[in-house]
């Protein structure tokens, strides 16, 4: 077996132990599992692709510095997640005062990118990326990280019950936009929506 | 009316992923509402899993390689500081106060064993026994015998004297005078 597929076959915790004990290429496997998870659970946080690739550039750095002090009791999308947290909310601070570019919020979608968002709009997470930003991330972090309740509230700082309360809420949000969603395309003529929930 | 309930309890079935309870059940066969919502939850999940894959797979692989040539080659060496583990960290961050506190009750402690010995030794009325000896008349030694009386008396005028100006000052009233 050769050493790419042995990386690929170590977990995360693995490989995070393995960087705190020196072997830092390792790292660069655990950048390629999470870029763009990590990309996608930022969506909210800022107006502009760039800034999330920025805040996801500054996440896997501090991480890197910081691998040291991982606690492999707890997983390790747990802890990247928790740094990431952290992370955008220092800088939505810093950047508080920052108006956003007038050109980049007043910009009309082009044909093909009015394509792609239709395409896009299949796609549940989408749909899920209209909800406010911390009903989204716990969506992200409960179906797309498979994270238990506790690990959500450690990550989102915040106690398990208001983590529940926050993804019933989400999930109550997401049946009235998957009612919308089939309710226009009924309209639209597009799709047959017989029953409210025709979309999934 | 009480769909809000049903509804909370579908969720949190969702979450434990335990089966919803009879009652539940027999409430989301009468209520349509609660049936889309109960359906929805129970679809999620595989949705969720399946569109995750969809939104990563269109995703490029440009930000890793970013973020892979932004990385450095090789850890910073750890300092001393940086070597210090959490938990000690932590240890440290308690001793650390009641270290102070230690310190600032013992200069205390000192202090006022200092003074008291300072003090014990300016009363005494005589001072070293050469001097008793030394001393002349009886006026002198009577004198002296009283002084440790006229000091005492001294200190606590000057002590009243110091409460009444303070007390002067800060209720603003005049001993003896009508406050306009």
């Amino acid at each position: 077996m050769d050493r790419i597929s042995k990386v690929k076959h170590l977990s995360d915790e693995e490989l995070a132990l393995k960087v705190a004990a020196g072997s830092c290429s390792l790292f660069e496997e655990l950048v390629s599992r999470y870029s763009a998870r990590l990309f996608h659970f930022l969506r909210h946080r800022t107006e502009t692709d760039q800034d999330i690739e920025d805040m996801v550039q500054e996440t896997f750095l501090k991480a890197f510095r910081s691998i040291d002090r991982f606690n492999p009791e707890w997983k390790f999308s747990t802890w990247l997640y928790t740094i990431a947290g952290r992370s955008a909310i220092s800088r939505h601070r810093s950047n508080k005062k920052m108006k956003p570019d007038p050109a980049v919020a007043s910009s009309i979608p082009g044909p093909e990118e009015i394509v792609i968002q239709k395409q896009e709009s299949q796609n549940i997470w989408e749909l899920a990326n209209q909800l406010p930003e911390k009903e989204y991330e716990a969506l992200w972090l409960r179906y797309a990280e498979d994270m238990s309740i506790k690990e959500i509230a450690r990550v989102t700082k915040k106690k398990p019950v208001s983590v529940r309360v926050l993804l019933y809420r989400a999930r109550l949000n997401l049946a009235k936009r998957i009612d919308q969603s089939a309710f226009s395309k009924k309209l639209a003529g597009t799709a047959p929506a017989k029953h409210k929930l025709s979309f999934l | 009316m009480f769909c809000t309930v049903y509804k909370w309890l579908i969720s949190q079935a969702a979450d434990s992923g335990k089966p919803v309870s009879g009652f539940v059940k027999n409430h989301t066969q009468r209520c349509d509402s609660c049936r889309e919502f109960a359906q929805l939850c129970e679809s999620l999940k595989p949705k969720f899993a399946q569109d995750k894959h969809a939104i990563l797979k269109n995703y490029d692989g440009m930000l890793s390689k970013r973020i892979i040539s932004a990385l450095p080659k090789e850890k910073a060496p750890i300092s001393g500081r940086q070597r210090i583990s959490r938990k000690s960290f932590a240890r440290r961050r308690v001793l650390v106060p009641s270290l102070a506190a230690a310190f600032l009750v013992a200069a205390v402690s000192v202090s006022i064993i200092f003074i008291a010995v300072h003090r014990s030794r300016d009363m005494g009325p005589f001072g070293h026994p050469s001097e008793l000896v030394n001393a002349a008349s009886p006026e002198v030694l009577l004198v002296k015998a009283e002084s440790p009386l006229e000091t005492e008396y001294q200190e606590l005028k000057k002590t009243l004297d110091t409460t009444t100006k303070f007390l002067r000052s800060y209720l603003d009233f005049r001993i003896g005078q009508q406050t306009e």
